[in-house]
């Protein structure tokens, strides 16, 4: 689904991404850890096609993003880390942006937006300025308009921050279904023991480069992801 | 404790001085002491025009032994522009205040955190009044002999009349903050309420000549009115003259008011600072969707963010309000105009479609709302790059809403223009084309200013609309190229005829339009993707 090949990205005289590769299959939910700095939001703009790359190549679904980014931004949909949406629009208004610009037909958007809506219980302020909202609101919107196209590959900059303990819930239950139907997950957190509970595979990126990769089980194995994470921050 | 809470009042009111908002960080010494000077020249030129106003008034009224009235009409005056510029900040102050949970959570009684907001917005409001006042006192001085009791009020008056600013200014924020919650379309109100009061303050000043005159002419008359209505000025202008009893009684008017506010609002400070207004909360109805296309959607996107922006619609938008009342005054003084115009250019009345048209084009460059609109993406910048949409969509949305907001009301006044200056049928062609070219130019020359200067890392959208270079380039730029083309006219009058000049100026700017419009699609495409 998503494949990261070499992927390099420097910043005047800094390596924010070194050689970065990583592969997700459809299905998998791909956790990204690192300490700050490490160049997680950088990868992940990337891979969305926000951030203009050096080298390497960033393909969804075998399509290149530097070839034909409109087609692989298609297949995506992304959450970044800070939800700063469209404050002039309402909620609604958000979201109708968004499926009108995925195509997303008027039957189809409507039953997403009743079902997810109702999940993240937003539904009575979908008619509210963005303005207006908290940030765990803006959060619940910014997912509702992620799920709304039916994305092949969800992109995640730390999606639990500001949502309170039932969202958080029902997003990774939704997070597990996706990847049921077939679509693939790749999210950055902090929080290594959702992380550790949520991912079927890890990758774990230290100044820019991949220091270990690979299913769950296979990098934390006896112990757990946290102490795994804290023994390669202080060995390299 | 309380003069802690007075010295960060003062800091937070003078910030603006000491810290470049634009720039996110402190100002250097230099900049401080230039800034300083740069409002100082501000508040002279404006003190300037008081001088003149007050010239005027005071020496025949002094001479008419009126000079109380004098006094008293300068000092309403000078409440007035207190209170416009202190009614803002005492909303902001009192009601948007962001560290009042902050010091609430602090030991400090509420009665003296309200003490020290009132603080901040006494001083705007005396710094507010003072540049009438100090021209007022100045002229007083010259033509009125005052004692050292005289002298004494005189310098205390202001002072205690801008404590009857900041009474009158916490009333009406009072009504701004309960006016704000409750209204619903509350950015087009805005504009409407700021091209009134343009129109008002514009009427005022025309009429200022005229209203000195009937004061001077009924002196009698209006000082039995300020007696009578504005009782407290009344002694306050005694009070200027010497007048003990009189500045105790201006004095003991104001300071009883203000206690009563005071005590309302110290009752009130804290529901007030800790209520979550909000807004008038609508509640979502499901409705029928209309898909839009990825174009219209766009489009449709860029007009929102143009209409929820006050501060956008009146600094970027004003030629789409001023064309169509061009057109209305066109229609009902056009004959008086164009007699005008031919009495100023006899013998050159051809040129009058020329300044027709130049006349468009000029009132067309105020609307300049291409010139910021890359800018205002601001955070929002990662939904557009996200999304599948590529930078040529984006960009033709921003050209399309400048093209649309423009075209339509330049067409009207076009309209208008020929059906009172009814031009020969070529010139009457040229002048639509000539126009549309250079209102594209302008659309493409704001966006592409925009594309070298964007400023994306803004707090506040005052610094992306009014301090930006690409908005001033757009503005001034289509002026300078009117006024360009203007006096290319009449270096080459001698052997193009205005006909014939207009069609060479129409195929100029359509090939620079189409030029600035092909550099948008491919180079500013490219910038927009790397920004």
């Amino acid at each position: 689904m998503l494949k990261i090949e070499h992927l390099t990205k420097t910043y005047g005289e800094k390596k924010a991404v070194d050689d970065l590769s990583l592969h997700i299959q459809p299905g998998e939910i791909y956790g990204f850890i690192g300490h700050n700095g490490a160049g997680k939001t950088t990868t992940i703009k990337a891979v969305c096609g926000i951030l203009r790359y050096d080298s390497g190549e960033i393909t969804v679904n075998g399509i290149s993003m530097k070839e034909n980014p409109l087609a692989c931004k298609s297949a995506i949909a992304y959450i970044p880390d800070n939800p700063d949406l469209y404050e002039f629009m309402t909620g609604i208004g958000y979201l109708n942006f968004v499926g009108d610009i995925f195509g997303v037909s008027a039957e189809k958007r409507q039953e997403k937006i009743r079902k997810y809506a109702a999940e993240f219980e937003l539904t009575a302020d979908l008619a509210q300025p963005i303005s207006a909202y908290s940030h765990g609101m803006k959060q619940k919107l910014a997912v509702i308009a992620a799920l709304i196209h039916d994305p092949k590959l969800i992109i995640m900059d730390e999606p639990f921050v500001g949502l309170d303990p039932k969202a958080s819930h029902l997003l990774k239950g939704l997070m597990r279904e996706k990847c049921d139907e077939g679509a693939a997950i790749f999210f950055s957190t902090h929080v290594l023991e959702v992380a550790e509970k949520l991912c079927d595979k890890v990758a774990i990126i230290k100044n820019g480069r991949l220091i270990k990769s690979g299913t769950m089980e296979d990098v934390k194995g006896d112990t757990s992801l946290e102490n795994v994470f804290l023994e390669l921050e202080d060995a390299q | 404790m309380i003069r802690a809470l007075f010295k960060k009042q003062m800091m937070e009111v003078f910030s603006w001085i000491f810290y470049d908002r634009k720039a996110g960080k402190t100002r250097s010494k230099k900049g401080i002491i230039g800034y300083v000077i740069l409002y100082l020249a501000l508040f002279a030129f404006l003190g300037v025009i008081f001088f003149s106003f007050a010239t005027m008034l005071c020496e025949p009224l002094a001479e008419a032994g009126f000079a109380w009235l004098y006094f008293a009409l300068m000092g309403l005056l000078a409440v007035a522009l207190g209170v416009f510029g202190g009614v803002f900040n005492t909303f902001a102050s009192l009601y948007l205040a962001k560290d009042n949970d902050l010091l609430l959570s602090m030991p400090i009684p509420p009665a003296k955190i309200l003490a020290a907001r009132l603080s901040g917005v006494y001083a705007i409001g005396l710094l507010y009044e003072l540049i009438v006042m100090i021209p007022a006192l100045i002229v007083y001085f010259i033509h009125v002999r005052v004692g050292i009791l005289g002298i004494l009020f005189t310098l205390l008056i202001p002072l205690v009349l801008s404590v009857f600013v900041l009474t009158l200014s916490c009333i009406l924020g009072w009504v701004v903050a309960i006016v704000s919650t409750r209204l619903k379309n509350k950015n087009i109100i805005t504009v409407i309420l700021s091209l009134v009061f343009l129109a008002g303050y514009y009427y005022l000043y025309s009429q200022a000549y005229a209203v000195i005159g009937k004061i001077l002419a009924n002196p009698d008359g209006i000082a039995e009115s300020v007696r009578s209505i504005f009782y407290p000025f009344y002694h306050m202008g005694l009070a200027a003259g010497g007048n003990a009893l009189s500045m105790l009684i201006f004095t003991a008017i104001i300071g009883a008011l203000f206690c009563i506010v005071y005590l309302v609002l110290s009752k009130s400070f804290l529901r007030i600072a800790t209520e979550n207004r909000g807004t008038a909360k609508t509640k979502y109805k499901e409705k029928a969707v209309k898909s839009k296309s990825v174009s219209g959607a766009l489009l449709h996107k860029e007009l929102r963010r143009f209409l929820s922006s006050p501060i956008y619609m009146l600094n970027c938008g004003l030629g789409i309000i001023l064309m169509p009342i061009a057109a209305i005054a066109l229609l009902i003084k056009g004959n008086d105009l164009l007699e005008m115009l031919s009495g100023m250019f006899e013998g050159l009345e051809n040129v009058i479609p020329l300044l027709a048209a130049a006349a468009i084009c000029i009132i067309a460059s105020m609307n300049d709302l291409t010139a910021p609109s890359v800018s205002l993406e601001g955070k929002n910048l990662w939904i557009v790059q996200s999304l599948p949409v590529t930078a040529r969509q984006a960009l033709t949305a921003k050209l399309k809403l400048h093209l649309i907001l423009t075209i339509v009301p330049a067409a009207i006044l076009t309209l208008c223009v020929e059906i009172v200056l009814k031009p020969s049928v070529v010139l009457g062609i040229l002048i639509p084309v000539a126009v549309l070219a250079f209102i594209l130019m302008g659309a493409c020359l704001g966006l592409l200013a925009n594309l070298k200067m964007p400023n994306l890392k803004w707090a506040n959208e005052t610094v992306p609309v009014k301090q930006s270079m690409a908005v001033t380039i757009a503005l001034f730029g289509g002026w300078i190229i009117v006024l360009a083309l203007g006096g290319l006219y009449f270096l080459c009058r001698s052997f193009l005829s205005p006909t014939l000049y207009l069609l060479v100026v129409s195929v100029l700017l359509w090939v620079v339009a189409l030029v600035l419009l092909r550099r948008v699609m491919t180079k500013g495409a490219a910038v927009f993707e790397s920004l």
